[in-house]
């Protein structure tokens, strides 16, 4: 593999019917890509979270992965509302989503905390106001 | 022990008929979805009292075949497509989560 393989998609605002679905795709893309089942598992967790916070808090936004010969990148971007103290926003249990989404088992505080978990580098670019960027990379070789 | 040993010893409902021969050894209980996305071994039974579609999303993401809707929750059609369409296992019980995992305990699902 020379060139990157590149896969975008939007993201709705919460749409919930189609939430989960980038996710399932690029984790399809990935497994047939024939990378390995552990790597699979962890970048379907991050670009699951990623997506659901695009949903819940960003207003909608595009995804990306893209697969190169040592690592995977998972980019997700928005121009929803920021967020204000990322320290925070990183702490696992801090949610600023709403009881209706709590309800429905979202808004655990637990998406960014299960991305750095899962990912070798993250990288997030937010401001209030300005959206929110967030870079993700799992490396072939390196286990978490 | 197989999917559909299970269903029949706990008496679920079957809405849909995934894999109904696949083994499962493990099982697994939430409703938060990014602790099921954390914590959900392969291959393993999720109880839940979530009715909506992306049960079925994370469902796909953790590679788990079987879900059981706990506490009389009937699922909604959603969640019943989507479930057929990944072919995955969905059912349902008048009974409480804590009562399916008991019982699943006791038929050697303890991980
Ligand atoms: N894309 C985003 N845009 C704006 N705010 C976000 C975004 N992603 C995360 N946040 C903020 O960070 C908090 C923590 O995110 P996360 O750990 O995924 O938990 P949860 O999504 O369950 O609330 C969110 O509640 C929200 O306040
Ligand atoms: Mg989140």
């Amino acid at each position: 593999m020379s060139e990157p393989l590149v896969l975008e998609l939007e993201v709705k605002p919460l749409d919930f019917l189609a939430a989960g679905e980038t996710a399932t795709q690029f984790k399809e893309t990935l497994k047939s890509l024939g990378l390995p089942p552990e790597i699979c598992r962890r970048a379907a967790i991050v670009v699951y979270e990623a997506e659901m916070n695009i949903v819940i808090h960003g207003g909608g936004g595009v995804m990306r992965l893209q697969v190169e010969e040592d690592k995977v990148t998972i980019m997700a971007e928005d121009e929803g509302p920021g967020i204000e103290d990322l320290e925070l926003a990183m702490q696992e249990g801090y949610s600023s989503a709403p009881d209706f989404i709590r309800e429905m088992g979202f808004g655990a505080g637990m998406g960014l905390p299960n991305i750095k978990r899962n990912a070798n580098e993250l990288y997030i670019d937010t401001a209030p106001g300005k959206g929110t960027k967030l870079r993700a990379v799992i490396y072939l070789n390196k286990g978490r | 022990m197989k999917v559909k040993e299970i269903c029949e010893k706990l008496g679920l409902n079957v809405h849909v008929q995934g894999d109904l021969d696949k083994e499962v050894h493990q099982g697994v209980v939430g409703d938060l979805l990014s602790f099921i996305m954390r914590t959900a071994p392969e291959g393993a039974v999720w109880v839940t009292i979530q009715n909506h579609v992306n049960v079925a999303a994370v469902a796909v993401l953790k590679d788990i075949p079987f879900i059981v809707l706990a506490s009389g929750r009937e699922p909604l059609q959603e969640l019943i497509d989507s479930c057929r369409k990944e072919n995955i296992t969905l059912t349902s019980s008048k009974e409480d989560a804590f009562n399916l995992c008991g019982k699943l305990y006791e038929l050697g699902i303890k991980d």
